[in-house]
């Protein structure tokens, strides 16, 4: 097990190098920061553009393998990621974000799951019935509706119950109010802040759990295993929650460790819309402002978070389901 | 994606043996019993009749400026109204439409192409070339999608920039969306090579060409019909959530999600610039979501969609 384990990770590491390599060509010769120093002012010449530039290791008169050495340099040597057009460090601004976004990910994403497979084991059991026709129509509906739109009517429904009641009861973008209390008052502003964008990721992230569940758990209600336990004097009922929920859980617990993950890598669309600060909206704010370097270590982050969740995938697979031998 | 069986369908089924009928016809008729996938179908043909002719519809164009009517609401001169800028909205939208009918036809075409074509050559050689191109797959599966077309899409490089916005989103989605049914196609092809028929094929000396042909694509040629349809909606709604942060189609080109991204800010002013777009959006990926179970019926050899029957699963 451990020995399979450690060759897929492996296989992982060489993968996130590629595609870390791949990324900062295209960044590198796709994004050029000198371009919007010009519109500073007063305007620097170019001499000091690329003066600044060069202190900071993002000398635009380099060509791309030379500053590919440069970076992969600094990281093999130093682990440092490099930095910013404006001075910033990579390293220095990483950990913030990523517990930004984990802050704001966490509680929606376990009621995302819990809800999710709670409501497809319960229209797979009354399939066909009303409520698995409302269930199940509301996830493929959900399913034509892109994220950033469908958090955005989230937005208007709450500044709407603002504007009936006539107080700000919610807040539909930041993280916290500046200047608040500590104590009681800072816990309601928390709440305040986290109440909507958690509702609507909650409300559109579960359809995919739901559909998936519903499906799998149909898929094993009539096999054979599950004939055998009604044969045997299991009611309905039992022969679903003992046999058949169990094998059709293995699926989604796969899909489950693939969403851990990326509860640190947050979401680009529910950040920029919420305004949240965290590592999705971090990316796209340095990507506008041809910020190398944020974009190239995002893209590593990204992919070392999924090779995590692959391999965590694997290892679930091997807990919940007996018949998996890995060798 | 099972098909569930519907005990009624089998009756009659021994009935329906008695006739020959050609495959495109059967093809046809089943997807002309589902009611659902043929209303899909009239909408999504109207809407892009709708977006080639909708020219004709209004006098204006998508750069005239009206002086005389900035912002304002749906009135006889401007069917649908005009933005902040006084262009006419009904112009607008019918390019919008047009440009994210085409990237979704374009990306969802290509898509299934390259997934089929690369799916298939994976278990078709299987051994070395398998694992080297499973490797290269998964290394695409791995890079976040959206940083890419960011990325490619807002770089201040001079050769990315001569090429329009819309081209280049297709180029990054196109890049990005075939992994996953090739892997897919791979598994299913794997199996299929696997079975009687073409072993007994094999062994009878049928070329590997034709058996490809005659065994292998109709068995998954439903998956990748389904799979075109499903990557049309995947273009049409990655164009419009990518645009909507910024990312992606950029002006002067228009589409959907640049129209409705770029009427967000003013919904309580402007709500006709936000509704008439996102109406339009929704139409487009729900007639393809109404089209994707009657197109996945049609298509499975092993349906069992037959007469009255179907009417009864419409739905599911």
């Amino acid at each position: 097990m451990l020995r399979y384990l450690g060759k897929r990770a492996l296989i992982y590491v060489v993968m996130i190098f590629l595609t870390t390599s791949a990324g900062y060509f295209l960044a590198v010769s796709s994004l050029k920061p000198a371009l919007l120093e010009q519109e500073k002012i007063p305007r620097p010449t170019p001499e000091q553009v690329a003066n600044s530039f060069r202190l900071l290791g993002l000398d635009p008169n380099m060509n791309p393998w030379e500053r590919y050495i440069q970076w992969l340099g600094g990281i093999v040597s130093r682990w440092d990621w490099g930095r910013s057009p404006n001075g910033a460090y990579v390293n220095a601004e990483f950990g913030d974000r990523v517990m930004i976004s984990t802050r704001l990910f966490l509680a929606s994403i376990i009621l995302t799951l819990v809800i999710g497979v709670a409501l497809g084991v319960y229209s797979a059991a009354r399939q066909y019935k009303f409520q698995d026709r409302a269930i199940t129509s509301y996830s493929y509906l959900v399913h034509i509706l892109p994220a950033p739109i469908a958090y955005f009517l989230v937005q208007l429904g709450a500044i709407g119950v603002n504007d009936a009641v006539g107080e700000r009861i919610f807040f539909v973008t930041g993280i916290s109010t500046p200047g608040i209390e500590p104590g009681w008052p800072a816990f309601v502003d928390l709440v305040a802040h986290y109440a909507v964008p958690t509702f609507a990721m909650t409300v559109f992230g579960w359809a995919g759990y739901q559909i998936a569940q519903r499906q799998y758990l149909l898929d094993n209600v009539n096999a054979d295993f599950v004939r055998t336990a009604r044969a045997k004097g299991l009611t309905r009922n039992q022969a679903i929650t003992r046999h058949a929920l169990r094998v059709s859980f293995i699926p989604v617990a796969q899909s489950i460790a693939f969403t851990i993950p990326a509860i640190f890598t947050g979401g680009f669309f529910a950040e920029a819309i919420f305004a949240w600060p965290g590592v999705g909206l971090w990316s796209i704010d340095a990507i506008g402002k041809q910020d190398v370097n944020v974009a190239t270590a995002m893209l590593a982050y990204g992919s070392v978070i999924f090779a995590i969740g692959a391999i965590l995938a694997d290892f679930a697979t091997t807990l919940v389901d007996p018949r998996v031998r890995v060798q | 994606m099972t098909n569930l069986i519907d005990p009624v369908a089998e009756v009659d089924e021994a009935r329906a043996a008695d006739v020959v009928i050609g495959k495109g016809r059967i093809i046809f008729r089943r997807f002309m019993r589902n009611k659902t996938a043929v209303a899909g179908l009239a909408i999504f043909l109207a809407l892009f009749a709708f977006s080639l002719l909708g020219g004709f519809i209004t006098t204006w164009d998508k750069e005239t400026i009206d002086p005389l009517n900035i912002g304002m609401g749906p009135s006889p001169d401007h069917l649908l109204g005009t933005s902040q800028a006084g262009i006419d909205l009904l112009a607008l939208v019918v390019e919008g439409t047009r440009v994210s009918i085409f990237i979704g036809l374009v990306v969802g075409g290509l898509s299934v192409l390259i997934s089929a074509v690369y799916g298939c050559s994976m278990a078709f050689f299987g051994g070395k070339v398998d694992s080297v191109m499973l490797f290269v797959l998964e290394a695409l599966i791995m890079m976040p999608a959206i940083l890419v077309v960011a990325v490619a899409t807002s770089g201040g490089g001079q050769s990315l920039k001569e090429l329009p916005s819309w081209l280049l989103l297709i180029a990054v989605l196109l890049f990005f969306s075939w992994m996953g049914t090739a892997r897919l196609v791979r598994s299913l092809a794997m199996s299929l090579m696997q079975r009687d028929y073409v072993k007994a094929a094999r062994y009878m000396g049928v070329p590997s060409m034709r058996i490809v042909r005659r065994h292998l694509v109709p068995n998954i040629g439903s998956l990748l019909v389904l799979d075109f349809t499903r990557g049309i909606t995947g273009a049409i709604l990655a164009e419009v959530a990518f645009s909507y942060i910024g990312i992606g189609i950029k002006l002067p080109d228009v589409s959907l999600g640049v129209l409705i991204g770029g009427a967000t800010g003013q919904v309580s002013s402007f709500p006709w610039m936000f509704w008439v777009p996102l109406t339009v959006m929704f139409l487009l990926t729900g007639s393809l979501a109404m089209m994707n179970d009657g197109l996945r019926d049609a298509f499975d050899p092993s349906s069992t969609s037959i007469g009255r029957a179907s009417t009864k699963k419409k739905n599911k």
